[in-house]
C-alpha cells in the first residue's frame, strides 16, 4: 500500500501514477470502500495520514482540517466549544460492517448526511473551501475560508458527492454552528404512512426549524401500532418548550415525548445493519413518500427528511423494480449496500440521460483527464 | 478593463445572423440601434457596449436553437436577465448575441406540499415571494435589486442579500435547474427530489456568471415566514467598537436573520435622504434582525442587547412594524442617499473573516487618505461582506482611475486579510483582473478546464470572470489607461 501523508507526497504519487497511466483507489478511513461501483485490482493510495485539525476558530465558526481527520475527533473538538459541524455527517460503518474509521472527507465525498440534512443542508452547504491535487499532479484550491463567497466557480460543491473521482483532497474548510442546547423527540403513534408523512410535512413547512422528521412503520420500531411519526426539535430551554407546544397545536394530536433519540441510528442506516438484502436510499419529493413507499413494496423501510428519502432493504432481484419506482417519481435510487456483483451491475445511481452523462464525464476529465482517481466509481 | 478583441468577421456577417435569429424567434429579435441601446449596459454603468444583436426567446426550445446556431457559427453569446449585475456580467459584445431571458417569466408551479416553486428564469426574485406570501411563505435570498432582478440572473450570480447570514445564498435555496448547454443540449440538474445522481453540477452552474450555459427553469425552495421578527438599532462611538461587537455576536452563537453595518458618513447621508431616525452622534450603527418563534427571538434579542452594552454601544428596539420598516427603509436607500453626496460612486464587494473587521476598517480609512477620495461603509456585517462606497467626480481628471485603484486596493486588502474578492456581486469584468490576487495560476487553470468542459469554443460570456492572457501578459499590469485600450470608442467615465 502506498502512503501519502502530506501535500507533496500526494503530488509525487499522482505524478508517478500519471506517468505510468496507473489508476488507483483513494482510501482514508476505509469505511465507504464498498459503496459505488467496485474498483477491483487497483493500486491503493492510503491518505489516512492526512489527518488532524489544522485551524479551528470557534469565534469565526470555521474549521479547517486535513481530510482524513476522523469524524469522531471533529465532533469531540467542536463539542468542547458547544459547536457542531455545518452538516450532519452520517457514519455508515455500522451499516457497511466496516472496521474502519469514518472521516471528514469520506462523509463529504459520499454526500453522507444524516437526519439533520432537513435543517442544515448537506456537506455541499457547509464546505467553504478546499485544497486538493488534480489528475495533473498539481495542487489547487477552490472556494475560500470565509462564509460568503462568489469568487470564481464554486468548486467545493463539486467535491461533495464526487466519491473521490475528481481529485485527492488535502485540506477542507467547513462552516460550523453553535450546538443547540437542548433537543426533544416527539412521537406520534399508530399512524399510517399517509397520515404520518402528512403530519411530518406540516412540521417541515412550519417555522419550527425541525432537526429531524422521520416515519417508521411497525417492524422498524416497537410498540407504535401501524407506525410512528418522529419529530425532533432543538433550541434553548424556553424556545424548545415553545416549539413543542406549537408542534402540538399544528398537528392537533397527542404526541409523546420520548427520552432516547432514535435519529442518529435512523440517519446512519443502522436500522438496516442487521437486515439481509441490499440497502437503498430513494430520494424523492417528500409528498410522494407514501405512494413510493407503497410501490417499493419492501418489508423493511423507513422515511427520513420528512419523506424526502426512503430507506429500504430488498433482495437483489428487486433492483430494477426499485429503480423503476424511483424514476416514475422523478427521484434517484442510490444503491448504498450491496454485493460487488450487484454494485457492478446497477451502479450507485441509475444511468443518466446521455447529455448529462457526457457532461459528468467532461467535468471529471477537467480534473482528472487520465481517469486516475477511483475510475468509474460513480 | 480590457475585453477580448472584437471579431470583425462576425460583425461583417451581422445581417445574416439577424436573419437566422429571426427564423428561430420571429417576434423576438432586436436589431435596430435605438432598441439595442436599452441593452448596452448593466448596473456596472461605467461600461457600455452595443450588442451585435439581441434575441428574446420565449421558450427553452428557442434557447436551444439559438445556442446551436451560435455554436455552429462560432458567435459569442452573452446571457442577460434584468441587467442588474453590479460587476458587468451582462455587458454585451460588439460581436456577440445578447440573449435576454426576460420574456420567459411564467410561474410554472407552486408546490406548497413540497415547499417549492417552479419558475422560468425571467421571473423576478420578488415575484416569487409575492406569489406565495398570501399563504405565509417567501423566497429567502433578497438581493437589493429584488424588485427587478430575475431568478435566472440570481442563479447565474449566486445572489445573496440582507438575510443570507441565516438563510444562505441562492445556491442554498435551489432544488434544481434546467440548463441549456452551449451546444444546445438541455439538461436537468436536480429537481424536487433534491438529488442529481452524479456530480453536483447544480452547485457548479450556480454562480457561474453566464460562462457555462443558459438557465431555462428553476426549482426554488420557499420557506414559512417566521412568526416573529424584531429589529434592533445599535450605535457605537467608534467604528472598531462596532466591528468588535459584530465578531462578539457571531462568536456568542446568536445567528441573527440580518446584521447590517453603516458608518457615520453613510448614516448622515441616509438621515438627510429619508429620515429613518438614525442617531447622528454615533460613529457606527448596526441594524440587527432576529426572527423565529417568540421565545427564540426573545433569547436572541436579550443576548444581542447584552453584547452591544459590553462593547460600549447603545441599543434601541423598533417598537412596532412601522418603525421596523422605517429603520430598514434607510438601509435600503443607502446607495441612493450616497448618490446625493457626490456626483459618482462605485460600490465595492468583498468578504473578510469577521474577526478582521476592525483592522480592515482602519486600513480602509488609511487608503482613503492616501487616495484623497472619500468613502463610506455600508455592509452585511454578519457574514463579513463589505460594501464600501467610494465617492468621486468623473469631471475631475484622474478621479475615476483613482477611484478604481482605491477599490482594487480595498479588495486586495480583503484577500490579504484572508477573505475574497466578491461576497455576492460576482467578478464579471469589474474584478476579473484581480483574480490573480486571490488565486494561483494552477487554481485558475483548473477553473478554466471546468469552463472548457462546458464550452470548448469559449463562446459563452468571453472576457468575464477570468483574466485573459492578453491582459496578464501583454499589459503586464491590470490597470489600463484609456489611451492604451484597443477599444477607444468604449465610453469610460
Amino acid at each position: 500500500m502506498n502512503k501519502a501523508s502530506n501535500l507533496s507526497q500526494v503530488m509525487d504519487f499522482v505524478r508517478a501514477a500519471r506517468a505510468n497511466k496507473a489508476p488507483f483507489e483513494i482510501v482514508a478511513g476505509g469505511t465507504r470502500r464498498n459503496v459505488g461501483k467496485p474498483l477491483a485490482d487497483l493500486a491503493l493510495l492510503d491518505v489516512s495520514g492526512l489527518s488532524g485539525i489544522l485551524k479551528y476558530e470557534p469565534e469565526e465558526l470555521i474549521l479547517t482540517a486535513a481530510p482524513a481527520t476522523p469524524l469522531a475527533e471533529i465532533i469531540a473538538v467542536l463539542g468542547e466549544k458547544n459547536q457542531r459541524l455545518g452538516f450532519d455527517p452520517a457514519d455508515w460503518s455500522g451499516l457497511l460492517k466496516s472496521n474502519g474509521v469514518a472521516t471528514l472527507a469520506g462523509a463529504a465525498s459520499s454526500d453522507a448526511s444524516g437526519s439533520g440534512k432537513l435543517r442544515h443542508g448537506g456537506p455541499r452547504d457547509s464546505l467553504l473551501g478546499f485544497q486538493a491535487v488534480n489528475g495533473l499532479g498539481e495542487s489547487f484550491r477552490g472556494g475560500s475560508k470565509v462564509v460568503k463567497n462568489v469568487t470564481g466557480f464554486d468548486l467545493p460543491k463539486l467535491m461533495c458527492g464526487a466519491y473521490g473521482t475528481l481529485s485527492v483532497l488535502t485540506e477542507m474548510t467547513f462552516r460550523v454552528y453553535p450546538k443547540p442546547q437542548h433537543a426533544a423527540v416527539l412521537c406520534l403513534n399508530d399512524v399510517t404512512p399517509e397520515i404520518g408523512f402528512a403530519q411530518l410535512r406540516k412540521i417541515a413547512l412550519s417555522a419550527l426549524e425541525p432537526a429531524g422528521l422521520a416515519y417508521l412503520p411497525a417492524g422498524m420500531i416497537a410498540d407504535v401500532g401501524q407506525g410512528a411519526a418522529l419529530i425532533k426539535l432543538e433550541g434553548a430551554r424556553q424556545p424548545l418548550e415553545e416549539k413543542i407546544a406549537l408542534a402540538h397545536g399544528l398537528l392537533g394530536s397527542a404526541m409523546q415525548r420520548i427520552e432516547s433519540d432514535p435519529f442518529p441510528a435512523i440517519g446512519c442506516g443502522d436500522k438496516f445493519a442487521d437486515l439481509s438484502g441490499d440497502v437503498w436510499r430513494v430520494m424523492i419529493a417528500p409528498s410522494d413518500a407514501p405512494k413510493v413507499a407503497k410501490d417499493l413494496n419492501a418489508t423493511h423501510w423507513l422515511g427520513d427528511w420528512a419523506g424526502g428519502v426512503i430507506w429500504l432493504a430488498a433482495p437483489p432481484s428487486q433492483a430494477a423494480h426499485i429503480r423503476k419506482v424511483a424514476a416514475a417519481a422523478k427521484g434517484q435510487a442510490m444503491l448504498l449496500r450491496a454485493s460487488a456483483e450487484s454494485r457492478a451491475l446497477h451502479g450507485l445511481y441509475a444511468a443518466q440521460p446521455p447529455a448529462l452523462a457526457a457532461l459528468n464525464r467532461a467535468v471529471k476529465a477537467a480534473f482528472d483527464p487520465l481517469s486516475l482517481f477511483n475510475p468509474n466509481r460513480l | 478593463m480590457l475585453l477580448p478583441p472584437t471579431d470583425s468577421k462576425i460583425v461583417a456577417r451581422r445581417a445574416e445572423i439577424v436573419a437566422a435569429l429571426k427564423d428561430i424567434v420571429p417576434d423576438g429579435v432586436v436589431a435596430d440601434p435605438s432598441g439595442l441601446a436599452t441593452f448596452d449596459s448593466d448596473a456596472l454603468s461605467a461600461y457600455h457596449q452595443m450588442p451585435l444583436v439581441c434575441v428574446l426567446p420565449s421558450n427553452r426550445d428557442q434557447v436551444s436553437e439559438i445556442l446551436k446556431f451560435a455554436q455552429a457559427e462560432g458567435v459569442p453569446i452573452v446571457p442577460r436577465g434584468a441587467g442588474t449585475s453590479l460587476s458587468g456580467g451582462a455587458l454585451p459584445r460588439e460581436d456577440g448575441i445578447l440573449i435576454g431571458m426576460g420574456r420567459m417569466k411564467r410561474i410554472i408551479e407552486i408546490d406548497y406540499e413540497n415547499g417549492c416553486v417552479v419558475v422560468e428564469p425571467g421571473v423576478t426574485n420578488l415575484n416569487i415571494t409575492k406569489a406565495v406570501e398570501a399563504n405565509g411563505f417567501y423566497y429567502a435570498p433578497d438581493p437589493s435589486s429584488q424588485v427587478a432582478c430575475t431568478i435566472g440572473g440570481n442563479v447565474a450570480e449566486n445572489s445573496g442579500g440582507l438575510h443570507c447570514l441565516k438563510y444562505g445564498l441562492t445556491t442554498n435555496n435551489l432544488l434544481g435547474v434546467t440548463f441549456v448547454l452551449p451546444g444546445g443540449e438541455i439538461v436537468t440538474l436536480g429537481g424536487k427530489c433534491g438529488a442529481q445522481g452524479g456530480l453536483d453540477l447544480l452547485g457548479l452552474v450556480t454562480g457561474s456568471e453566464g460562462l457555462l450555459g443558459v438557465v431555462v427553469e428553476v426549482v426554488v425552495k420557499i420557506l414559512r415566514k417566521a412568526p416573529v421578527t424584531r429589529t434592533l438599532l445599535a450605535s457605537f462611538a467608534s467604528v472598531p467598537a462596532a466591528g468588535a461587537c459584530v465578531a462578539a455576536i457571531i462568536a456568542d452563537g446568536v445567528v441573527p436573520a440580518a446584521m447590517e453595518f453603516m458608518d457615520r458618513r453613510a448614516a448622515e447621508a441616509i438621515e438627510s435622504y429619508n429620515q429613518p431616525g438614525y442617531p447622528l452622534d454615533a460613529e457606527a450603527i448596526l441594524i440587527i434582525d432576529a426572527d423565529g418563534v417568540e421565545a427564540d427571538v426573545s433569547h436572541a434579542v436579550s443576548r444581542v442587547i447584552d453584547i452591544v452594552a459590553k462593547c460600549g454601544g447603545k441599543t434601541v428596539e423598533a417598537t412596532d412594524e412601522k418603525q421596523r420598516a422605517r429603520i430598514w427603509s434607510g438601509r435600503k436607500a443607502a446607495f441612493a442617499a450616497m448618490g446625493k453626496l457626490a456626483p459618482d460612486m462605485i460600490c465595492m464587494d468583498g468578504t473578510i473573516p469577521r474577526h478582521a473587521l476592525p483592522q480592515v476598517l482602519e486600513e480602509m480609512a488609511k487608503l482613503s487618505d492616501q487616495y484623497g477620495l472619500g468613502f463610506c461603509n455600508v455592509f452585511h456585517a454578519g457574514d463579513g461582506n463589505l460594501h464600501p462606497l467610494i465617492i468621486f467626480d468623473t469631471m475631475k481628471p484622474g478621479e475615476f482611475e483613482r477611484a478604481e485603484a482605491f477599490g482594487a486596493d480595498i479588495l486586495r486588502l480583503c484577500v490579504k486579510a484572508g477573505g475574497v474578492l466578491s461576497g455576492e456581486h460576482g467578478i464579471g469584468i469589474e474584478k476579473r483582473d484581480l483574480m490573480t490576487d486571490q488565486f494561483t495560476t494552477e487554481d485558475l487553470a483548473q477553473q478554466g478546464r471546468v469552463k472548457c468542459a462546458f464550452d470548448a469554443q469559449g463562446l459563452f460570456n468571453p472576457g468575464k470572470v477570468f483574466p485573459t492572457l492578453s491582459a496578464c501578459v501583454e499589459q503586464g499590469h491590470i490597470h489600463v489607461h484609456g489611451a492604451q485600450l484597443p477599444h477607444p470608442h468604449l465610453p469610460r467615465y
